[in-house]
């Protein structure tokens, strides 16, 4: 049996609903969604609510999680973007149990769907956009221009940086899209050789299966951390404006 | 690709936003207060156990100095009255030593002066009764009176010649 190496990204509605004539069928990657958000709830709420100054496994492992993420965020935005860690926490636990769990065989990838990405890109995008003009009002087209711009370089300056802000949103979405869906594409490709090369060849692409696959776990949270990452550092763009922002140097 | 049919997009935004909005709320609500007040209490006691420690640890460094200054001090009187002891002894053994020489001195001295005197005593008396033994016998031999001064002339001789006689 020969399958596209796109197979597993095919979503089937399984349970059509309709919202105002908004379509919110209930399929595949909607399930996976409940379950992670299930998953993570469960397995923090507990963490949380345990409160051990000698933390047990999953103690120890969530203020791991926590304090990583709390440590990216002092890194790129400083003390004051504390006040987002809920968002950006959230964000990455969200990301990172998506990627995971869709590596489970039979299960869906939410993050391989580009709208999924899209929207989180939107978000944070969005966020840091509205946290720039709060904060600095119309000065927040500032960060259009790079510091110590010659006057006479502002026509071509300003069309540049407008092009890698907007940029950012979509990379942002395309990364985490492009590299989850590319995992899982030569996944399907190694296995497929797999099946169609029977026992006697078809050992090698299998190894080659699994040894991917442990690679993918680590792009899954390479990825996961990009993303939060890269949101740390949109959203301290967005909070000193350069010229007073101290960790850019 | 699957992914780019847009007739799945409403749901998956519909409910990738709500579920995202829930776990946020939930974590927001229940967890994330917990572990970060655990983290920074954790902090805090960490912090608070090392600065005890360094305090302990400079305490310890000062008492350690201030024992060591203490048995500075004790050997430093040790050796000074070992050694004013040491000094007293021979200046004690010293003035012994004097005071006996001195002492040895003046008995020898006393002594000889004693047997000096002694001789000399016994010499005049043994010269007196020679004298007077050797007038009695003038007088027996010569059996008539002289001169006192004669007298005195005779047994003069009579003695130098026996204090010569003595003296050999």
């Amino acid at each position: 049996m020969e399958e596209s190496p796109l197979h597993p990204f095919e979503l089937h509605n399984w349970i059509p609903i309709s919202l105002g004539g908004l379509d919110i069928s209930i399929n595949k990657a909607v399930v996976i969604m409940w379950v992670v958000v299930s998953l993570v709830a469960v397995l923090m709420v507990m963490a949380g609510s345990a409160r051990k100054l000698v933390p047990g496994k999953l103690q120890s492992m969530a203020e791991m999680m926590v304090d990583f993420i709390r440590g990216i965020i002092m890194d790129t935005m400083g003390k004051e973007g504390m006040r987002f860690f809920p968002l950006i926490a959230t964000l990455f636990l969200f990301i990172l149990f998506c990627n995971l769990i869709g590596l489970i065989p039979g299960s869906y990838t939410v993050t391989s769907q580009i709208v999924v990405t899209a929207v989180f890109a939107c978000l944070v995008y969005g966020l840091s956009l509205i946290m720039g003009f709060l904060l600095h009002g119309v000065k927040f087209l500032g960060i259009l221009v790079p510091p110590g711009t010659p006057a006479w370089l502002l026509p071509l300056m300003i069309p540049i940086e407008l092009i890698s802000q907007l940029a950012r949103p979509i990379s942002l979405a395309v990364r985490l899209f492009a590299n989850m869906t590319a995992g899982h594409v030569i996944l399907g490709v190694l296995f497929g050789l797999a099946i169609s090369g029977g026992l006697l060849i078809g050992w090698l692409p299998f190894a080659f299966t699994i040894a991917m696959n442990g690679l993918e776990v680590g792009i899954a949270f390479i990825q996961a951390y990009i993303f939060t990452v890269l949101t740390c550092v949109y959203l301290g763009d967005a909070f000193h404006l350069h010229g007073h922002d101290e960790h850019a140097h | 690709m699957p992914q780019f049919e847009s007739h799945f997009f409403s749901s998956l935004i519909f409910w990738e936003v709500l579920s995202f909005g829930i776990l946020f709320f939930v974590l927001y609500k229940f967890a994330f207060p917990g572990i970060l007040g655990v983290l920074e209490e954790r902090e805090k006691k960490i912090k608070d156990s090392l600065d005890q420690a360094e305090r302990h640890r400079s305490e310890a460094e000062r008492k350690l100095k201030e024992y060591e200054a203490k048995l500075n001090t004790a050997a430093k009187e040790a050796e000074a009255i070992l050694a004013a002891a040491k000094e007293r002894a021979q200046r004690l053994m010293e003035e012994n030593e004097q005071r006996l020489t001195t002492e040895a001195e003046r008995i020898k001295g006393d002594a000889t002066r004693e047997i000096d005197h002694e001789r000399r005593k016994a010499i005049q008396d043994i010269r007196a009764q020679t004298t007077d033994l050797a007038l009695m016998v003038a007088e027996k031999v010569v059996q008539r009176s002289l001169t006192d001064a004669d007298h005195r002339k005779f047994a003069d001789e009579a003695l130098e010649a026996l204090s010569k006689s003595y003296q050999r």
